[in-house]
């Protein structure tokens, strides 16, 4: 049979006239001069002004109450400042136009849900509504966001050279720390959801378009406000108070304090619609025959960290919130002389913050989960096992929060509890190493780079988890807790885990986004000093802490000044990886430029099964799915799906399954 | 699913080698070997000494977990090098591996034992915690888990930005800078703060428990050497949280006596001068102490160590 | 054959003979608008989840600092909490205007579009008088807001109850607005046209969904009051 070509454009949106008829394609809308089409510089436009209202705003509420000392500066006006300049930023890029026309009951146009119309490089720099627009912009901002972290942490490292001498007073430091911190576990917390989860996951379902465009384009455009107020705070002195905020200390902070809470919670908000979006669309938008057994273990590891971001990212924009409120309209939340408790606010943190290290846990379980099987070429081990194990840690992970404070005084009897919660957590963890040792079992490993960014991930997170398990234990994190010791364990869970991870899934599905093959032997180089610098960064201070060093120091007890600086080198060396992955990056994607083959890695996931990068649209036609994406090696197993599915089956199984998957 | 992994009939050609069983050969003899070393020859030298009873008991924690990581670590990575060696990729070779899809008994096994693993952990980490009196950890204001033999020598623990000072109310009630302690009896720690959240961590006693402002966080220990003390803050407090050090000591029980019947005779004009002892302070209390200090000419910073060039925290 | 790039096996089977009057077009179009209904469905209860944690987050603070009631400044003695009528009629506000969305529910169910059109305007007038009574309680605080614990409560909650009441409320105008546009007797029987009925549908989907919201609203609304100006 003849395939129809239909144009891409499956569904109008709510707020369309109804009128009868379907309204007349028409002449396509007028296209406006760049500079009149909203974009990037409307929005700066946008939030120039909303910071200047917002700030006067503050400045006129708050006239009659004193200014903090020697700053000039109010906290309402810089508080009120940031949240109109975000509002300005989107109602700059557009963000609000369909709301507004919704609003006056005029139709809403569908023109960018199901590829952006226009092509080029411009719509990557509006408020596009193409979920593979997005993931792209998403890509190159996470790697922005991640660099500037990791700028930050080479300056860390270069005043911990010496114990003595001193590159960075003690305030520039503990700015830097905190500005490293809060980026990297703040802005980070969608480096892999944001790129690769928007850009892949429908492909991965067989959806040609996301459940709501229009909260995924914004969760993206909320990240770069979140990343320049929270820059900004340098400009008032930074905070002093690491990325955890404890009060009273972050109550009393100087105005860099306003811009730490503001910035986390406008990113709170966007993580929450990151993942409200993605859970929609994995349980409505699924191919005709994508059963729940057949969601390949990536959309099983977004599907549950999208549940933490959705229930556990409220907490977290709720307490800076109060936060706010008690620096500027002196509610007394984490006042105890006033009836609060700064035990509120750890509480609070904790119980998002919790959350917050599997949501940068999770997702690295699923691209290596993804990758295994490729480059074993046999099926996933335990399938059933993996989803088990990454929903065992989704639930999990809200009781254990209280483990960030055994040695606080909150809650004492509490702590056999909530060290069993947290060892519990370790079982559903391992189940990630059950099926990775299976998958070897027998296996034709195959040591592409892709492949072994996975295995750098496994090796790490091992001794990141089992790090894990020694600080779970309250007797033994009496000596590790707030040590470098506890550094070194997150940094080789996340660095180690999530960013090898990342890496590997760059590498694997760059050729599919972007039709671009990313230079293998730079791809080598770039893991295998990766690799042994990461390593030899933070293998030694699981030593230092012990030692006796604590987080966030600029200074440090003599005798450790020799291990300090190996760490120091090595992180200098671990930078310089990085360097090769931009240079890789920039130079696969800008200058070579070498055309990918279709289906580099012979994968059966059903995003190869189309062309790389994917038309507008994803598919042709919705596809039927068949059978599972890890079926290597079994005789007679049936194609992923059927790309051209006869006509007639979509709307049967549709009707059938969407009330099944409903109820499921 | 199909029958053990030993058992799925072999893809190649020739006998094909027992796998399961060479695995578990190279696993053992490593597995075993880093045991020992760890009971034997690192353990004992695991931070943070033995000190006291808290740091003992920690150090034997960290060298038992260490002990049940080591298998679990060593067959990870035996078990992945020996599939990386042997079951590459050969050149040529296109085919497909076997597919295996799962294994009941291998699953079943793996999660009973990590299970098992699991839970004894906890449950030897709970009997630690309750056996030595809280292990060092800060208890809150109403510890559950209390040394028996009679009243412990109380010390209070007063942080603030940023130095700690050590308030002895069964010696009248004055403070100092340095932390001494007697050895071979037991030590209540009520540490509190007066102005943001601190953590009082003497790294040898291991001793670990935040200051908070307005809460009252018991800890508990017994040394049980003499020997130096390090005391450090381990929890972000602002500006100079990094030289937030004092040294202390633990010393003979004699010797203690006698440097407290001192301190208590020299101090008692500025002791009058204190707030009367409490278990938490009212910040406003602090411009009180700062001008006792000084008057005494007693700490190290006496307001000036910090310098005015430093800008006022916050 | 597994893994390899290949141009889509066709079925081996001959392809059945499509339904009558099937196209391609129109059976995606079913398909995408299905999974449009369910994402409205699923998507209100998840926003709920999610809102649960928000406002969860608030009644924790709530009777943490109730509980720990530190320096006895909880609700001290003497202390003159917000005005109990406004915290009433707020409540009672919501709730009515809820309760008469709900009714004019059942009515468009039964294909009376109009008393749902009165009944929503009716409760868009409602949930603006209680946002605005709201705004009204905070610009007249009877107390500082660091004055007590619970004033803090207070004073940090009620604007957060507002701005998703706010939000709703915008909702339920856009509803209103596209309800507008559907021809009355689109709800009693099917329109002609499957992008009639597709519009229609998805009316029906958005205002269930809206419903759903509002009433959960409602119950915040009830669980405010009381813990504002019952049990305080």
């Amino acid at each position: 049979m003849t395939v129809e070509l239909q144009p891409g454009k499956p569904q109008e949106p709510g707020g369309r006239v109804p009128g009868g008829r379907q309204p007349e394609p028409g002449p396509p809308r007028s296209p406006r001069a760049w500079w009149r089409r909203p974009a990037v510089h409307t929005g700066v436009a946008g939030a120039v002004l909303g910071y200047l209202l917002g700030h006067l705003l503050g400045n006129f509420i708050a006239h009659g109450y004193s200014q903090v000392q020697n700053s000039g500066q109010n906290d309402y006006a810089i508080v009120l400042g940031y949240v109109l300049g975000t509002v300005g930023w989107l109602a700059g890029l557009g963000v609000f136009n369909d709301l507004l026309r919704q609003l006056a009951g005029r139709p809403v146009h569908a023109a960018e849900e199901a590829g952006d119309s226009s092509s080029g490089l411009a719509r990557y720099f509006r408020y596009s509504l193409d979920h593979k627009v997005v993931g792209l912009q998403y890509l190159v901002g996470m790697i922005g966001y991640f660099l500037t972290g990791g700028l930050l942490a080479m300056a860390i490292r270069t005043e911990l050279l010496s114990p003595s001498t001193h590159v960075f007073s003690s305030a520039a430091y503990t700015e830097i720390v905190g500005e490293h911190g809060t980026m990297m576990m703040m802005m980070l917390s969608s480096i892999i959801l944001g790129p690769l989860g928007n850009y892949l996951m429908p492909l991965m379902i067989g959806s040609k378009r996301m459940a709501f465009p229009r909260i995924e384009a914004l969760s993206f455009w909320l990240t770069p406000a979140a990343y320049l107020i929270l820059l900004s705070g340098l400009m008032f002195g930074g905070f002093p108070f690491g990325w955890t905020g404890y009060a009273p200390l972050s109550v009393e902070a100087t105005q860099g304090a306003d811009a730490y809470a503001v910035a986390f919670g406008v990113m709170g908000i966007s993580l929450i619609l990151l993942g409200f979006n993605i859970i929609v669309t994995i349980v409505c938008y699924r191919a005709p025959g994508m059963r729940w057994s057949r969601l390949p273990i990536f959309v099983w590891a977004i599907l549950t960290t999208s549940f933490l971001m959705v229930l556990a990212a409220p907490v977290l924009v709720g307490g800076m919130y109060m936060m706010i409120t008690d620096r500027t309209v002196q509610t007394a939340f984490f006042t105890s002389d006033l009836g609060g408790s700064s035990y509120l606010w750890e509480n609070l943190f904790w119980f998002f913050g919790h959350p917050e290290v599997y949501i940068l846990a999770l997702p690295g379980f699923g691209i290596v989960c993804e990758i295994l099987p490729v480059f074993c070429r046999k099926p996933l081990f335990g399938y059933r096992i993996a989803a088990a194990g990454m929903v065992g840690v989704t639930l999990l992970s809200f009781f254990v929060w209280q483990h960030h404070l055994f040695d606080s005084g909150i809650n004492p009897d509490m702590r056999p509890v909530f060290m069993l919660t947290t060892e519990l957590i370790s079982i559903p963890t391992g189940f990630i190493f059950l099926v990775a040792l299976g998958t070897f079992w027998k296996a034709k490993i195959r040591f592409s780079v892709p492949m072994l960014f996975a295995l750098g991930f496994y090796f790490n997170f091992l001794i990141g988890g089992i790090s894990g398990v020694f600080l779970s234990d309250v007797p033994a994190d009496t000596t590790e807790h707030g040590t470098f010791f506890v550094m070194a364990h997150f940094h080789y869970t996340i660095m180690g885990g999530l960013v090898f991870a990342f890496m590997g899934g760059l590498y694997y599905w760059l050729p599919k986004m972007m039709g671009i093959e990313l230079n293998q032997k730079l791809g080598k180089i770039h893991f295998w000093t990766m690799f042994v610098f990461f390593n030899s960064t933070f293998l030694p201070l699981f030593a230092v802490g012990m030692a006796g060093q604590p987080r966030r120091v600029y200074t440090y007890a003599r005798s450790l000044e020799t291990l300090n600086d190996w760490v120091s080198i090595s992180a200098f060396l671990l930078g310089g990886s990085i360097l090769v992955f931009v240079i890789n990056f920039v130079w696969s994607t800008v200058i070579a430029r070498v055309p990918a083959p279709g289906n580099p890695w012979r994968s059966r996931g059903l995003e190869w099964q189309i062309p790389s990068p994917p038309p507008p649209g994803n598919f042709t036609v919705v596809p039927v799915v068949l059978s599972g994406p890890y079926e290597y090696g079994v005789a007679g197993a049936p194609p992923v799906a059927d790309l051209d599915p006869p006509l007639g089956v979509i709307s049967r199984d549709s009707l059938g399954d969407a009330a099944e998957q409903v109820e499921v | 699913m199909t029958a053990a992994p030993t058992a799925v009939p072999a893809a190649g050609t020739g006998r094909e080698p027992n796998h399961g069983l060479r695995i578990v050969a190279i696993w053992l003899p490593i597995a075993l070997a880093a045991d020992l070393l760890i009971w034997f020859v690192w353990g004992p030298h695991l931070p943070p000494g033995d000190l006291s009873n808290s740091a003992a008991s920690q150090q034997s924690d960290l060298t038992v977990m260490a002990v049940l990581a080591a298998p679990v670590m060593a067959f990870v990575l035996v078990f992945a090098g020996y599939a990386l060696v042997v079951w590459r990729h050969r050149e040529g070779d296109d085919e497909d591996g076997p597919p295996i899809h799962g294994n009941t008994r291998v699953s079943v096994a793996w999660i009973a034992i990590t299970s098992a693993l699991v839970l004894s952990l906890a449950v030897f980490g709970t009997a630690e915690l309750v056996n030595p009196a809280g292990a060092g950890a800060g208890e809150g204001n109403t510890p559950i888990w209390k040394p028996g033999g009679g009243a412990p020598l109380q010390v209070q623990v007063i942080a603030q930005q940023w130095r700690f000072t050590y308030r002895y109310p069964q010696f009248g009630g004055f403070e100092s800078t340095t932390l001494m302690l007697p050895v071979g009896q037991n030590v209540q720690f009520n540490v509190t703060s007066l102005d943001v959240i601190h953590s009082f961590w003497a790294y040898q006693l291991g001793v670990k428990a935040d200051a908070n402002p307005d809460v009252d966080n018991v800890a508990y220990t017994r040394p049980l050497h003499t020997g130096a003390v390090t005391v450090r803050c381990a929890e972000l407090c602002g500006l100079w949280h990094a030289d937030m050090t004092t040294a202390g000591r633990v010393v003979t029980v004699a010797a203690f006596r006698g440097w407290a019947t001192a301190t208590r005779t020299q101090l008692a004009p500025l002791t009058k001068n204190l707030p009367p002892f409490t278990l938490t302070y009212d910040p406003n209390a602090v411009a009180q102490l700062g001008k006792a200090f000084q008057k005494a000419g007693l700490s190290g910073a006496g307001g000036q160590y910090y310098g005015p060039q430093y800008p006022v925290q916050p | 054959m597994s893994g390899t790039l290949s141009p889509p096996p066709s079925s081996p089977a001959p392809p059945p003979e499509p339904p009558e009057g099937v196209t391609r077009a129109a059976e995606e179009a079913s398909f995408y608008h299905e999974a449009a209904l369910n994402a409205a469905w699923t998507g209100v209860r998840l926003a709920i989840g999610g809102l649960s944690f928000g406002f969860g987050c608030f009644v924790f603070a709530y009777f943490y600092l109730r509980s720990l009631n530190s320096h006895g400044m909880w609700h001290p003695a003497g202390f003159k909490g917000p005005q109990p009528w406004a915290g009433a009629l707020i409540m009672a506000l919501v709730v009515v205007s809820a309760l008469l969305q709900y009714l004019g529910l059942t009515r468009i169910k039964g294909g009376h579009k109009r008393p749902w059109q009165l009944a929503a305007l009716a409760a868009l007038a409602l949930g603006l008088a209680a946002v605005g009574l709201q705004v009204w309680e905070l610009l007249n605080l009877r107390f500082q807001p660091g004055s007590a614990g619970f004033a803090s409560v207070f004073t940090g909650a009620t604007p957060v109850f507002l701005i998703i009441v706010l939000g709703a409320l915008i909702w339920l105008e856009t509803l209103i607005m596209r309800a507008r546009a559907v021809p009355a007797i689109s709800f009693v029987e099917q329109p002609p046209t499957y992008a009639e009925a597709f519009a229609v549908q998805r009316f029906q989907a958005g205002l269930s969904a809206f419903t759903v919201l509002w009433n959960y609203l409602a119950v915040i609304a009830i669980v405010f009051w009381v813990l504002f100006y019952v049990t305080a």
